[in-house]
């Protein structure tokens, strides 16, 4: 078969984004830098650093508490994020959306507040091999604290979600499947409408980690039917510190709260406490404030170019990057998924990831060499860590080029 | 090719990564100790056998980066034979020695110096100490 090798014309639309990211006109290593470790982390856009440095340097006052206007501006600002969020995930309400860390945070969130006071000991909760750590380590923790039990659904060679074994899997005592959309690890996009249907026929709550797959593609929380979903602002250029989840209000609303302090309570004696409504019931204590507005800063950054039009060339660069990776000597794709969003694995015959990784940096290119956070995924290939190439709406068919000289270099000097 | 990695890969420490010495399980060995980085997976198990204030033999097996691999074979190389307390001593020295940028001195050692040059890489530091952390735990346990 032979593969295409046209490199994808960049859309109108994407022409200057590279621009827009102060970062990537600097060298690394005396080279300009080349970055393909968008799964670890996207570069923040002028626009959102300049929102960030704006807050602090104009608005900068606690929310929800002050009467007077900075106070007042802050929290209109704070809560404006929240608004964009709702939007860009179709959410029915903005009171669907709580701020949080990061993703890990918001499973953290789930589990202590939905899951710990519903599951019985023997109950289950269902992941998949693919999982990222943070979808794997709070549901045991949560397992050993409750006598549930994890089950995990099998994957195949190829790295896809052997999914009649996964449908098989959700019975009456599943309380929860938590699956991830996009892996972060080897790309694989999940096919999680069918998931997600599985689970409503059977009763079952179902968690989407969307940390992958929330820059790359259109999310539609109301037509996806998830109950919850997961994801980072790092990810997705905005600020460190800052993402958030997605929660149905009538589950929201019968939660526990996470977390106990300030601005989550509605009245508190000595005696007792009672809790605001959802969202602030779980946002205690003073938010990362500029963290959110950088978030709503950097939805409003992928809105102006158009999500659409990110995914149908980002589609078009991996196809792009994973033939250009089959036809380089020595190299070999862990995992060949049906559907792949964001990133491609590889590992070489004789060089290890982490000496692939140090001598693509000093060429200026910045990869992610190691488990990615997915052990149990790495030992089902039966490998202990990969090189990982992943991409964002500013890498072009020049980058992945790059990508494949250096390894050139790796493969001349390690056989 | 940059200095800073041609002082890395230096032709010793290619060498000693394809064709690594003492890399077998050790029957027989009276300590073990495996242990693992974190933050990337690595996974190192040291073998000793030890008699008395004497290391007869030492091995390694591993799963890991070529400076790995190969500061694995110089360790196990180096210590066999050796006086338990001088080869707690060199391990001490060498950890040391990748760790503090101004220090130099096993510049003169014609096997070790081939590590030296992770002291330019700070996130491959690790790569090289982990085989001699693992050492120290074998013989401190």
């Amino acid at each position: 078969m032979i593969e295409n090798l046209t490199p994808p014309a960049t859309p109108e639309a994407l022409k200057q984004a590279r621009d827009d990211f102060p970062i990537l006109s600097r060298t690394v290593n005396g080279k300009p830098l080349i970055y393909l470790d968008n799964a670890a982390s996207t570069q923040k856009p002028q626009s959102v650093i300049d929102a960030v440095n704006r807050y602090y340097s104009h608005e900068n006052a606690n929310i929800h508490r002050g009467v007077h206007l900075l106070s007042t501006e802050a929290t209109a600002a704070y809560e404006a994020a929240r608004k964009k969020l709702a939007k860009y995930l179709n959410a029915s309400d903005e009171s669907e959306i709580i701020f949080t860390r990061g993703a890990t945070e918001s499973v953290n969130l789930i589990a202590h507040s939905f899951l710990e006071p519903l599951i019985k000991p023997g109950e289950e909760i269902l992941i998949s091999h693919m999982e990222h750590h943070a979808n794997i380590v709070p549901w045991q923790l949560l397992a050993e604290r409750t006598g549930g039990r994890l089950r995990v659904a099998p994957i195949d060679d190829n790295g896809n979600l052997e999914l009649d074994a996964c449908l098989s899997m959700m019975g009456p005592k599943t309380k929860l499947v938590a699956i991830v959309h996009v892996s972060n690890a080897i790309g694989t996009v999940n096919p999680i409408e069918a998931i997600i249907a599985k689970a409503r026929e059977n009763g079952i709550a179902t968690l989407i980690d969307c940390a992958q797959s929330i820059q790359h593609m259109r999310l539609d929380v109301q037509s996806m039917g998830c109950d919850f979903a997961v994801f980072s602002g790092h990810k997705m250029f905005g600020p460190t510190g800052i993402g958030g989840l997605y929660g149905k209000r009538s589950l929201l609303k019968r939660m526990c709260p996470y977390q106990g302090g300030g601005d989550m309570i509605s009245h508190v004696t000595f005696d007792g406490t009672t809790f605001k409504e959802p969202p602030s019931r779980f946002e205690a204590g003073t938010p990362h404030i500029a963290g959110a507005i950088g978030l709503g800063v950097a939805l409003d950054y992928i809105e102006s170019i158009g999500i659409e039009t990110i995914h149908d060339y980002e589609s078009q660069l991996i196809e792009y990057a994973v033939n250009r990776l089959k036809s380089c000597q020595g190299v070999e794709i862990v995992g060949n998924p049906d559907h792949r969003s964001g990133a491609i694995s590889f590992i070489m015959e004789n060089a290890h990831p982490h000496d692939i990784g140090t001598i693509l940096d000093t060429d200026g290119i910045a990869i992610r060499a190691g488990h990615h956070c997915c052990e149990p995924l790495m030992n089902r290939f039966g490998i202990s860590a990969t090189a990982r190439a992943s991409i964002a709406l500013y890498n072009n068919s020049d980058d992945i080029d790059a990508l494949v000289d250096s390894l050139a270099k790796v493969r001349a000097l390690f056989g | 090719m940059c200095a800073d990695l041609q002082s890395l890969y230096r032709e010793t420490l290619i060498e000693q990564s394809r064709n690594p010495k003492n890399n077998y399980v050790l029957e027989g060995a009276n300590r073990r100790s495996e242990l693992k980085n974190p933050l990337c997976g690595d996974v190192v198990t040291i073998y000793l056998s030890v008699s008395g204030d004497r290391i007869d033999e030492a091995s390694f097996e591993a799963q890991c980066c070529s400076i790995c691999r190969a500061s694995a074979s110089m360790l196990t190389t180096r210590i066999s034979g050796s006086n338990r307390l001088s080869a707690i001593s060199l391990a001490e020295d060498l950890i040391a020695f990748l760790n503090e940028s101004d220090s130099d001195i096993f510049e003169n050692d014609d096997s070790l110096r081939a590590l030296s040059g992770v002291k330019a890489f700070a996130s491959r530091i690790r790569c090289a100490t982990l085989p001699w952390e693992a050492f120290q735990k074998a013989i401190s346990d």
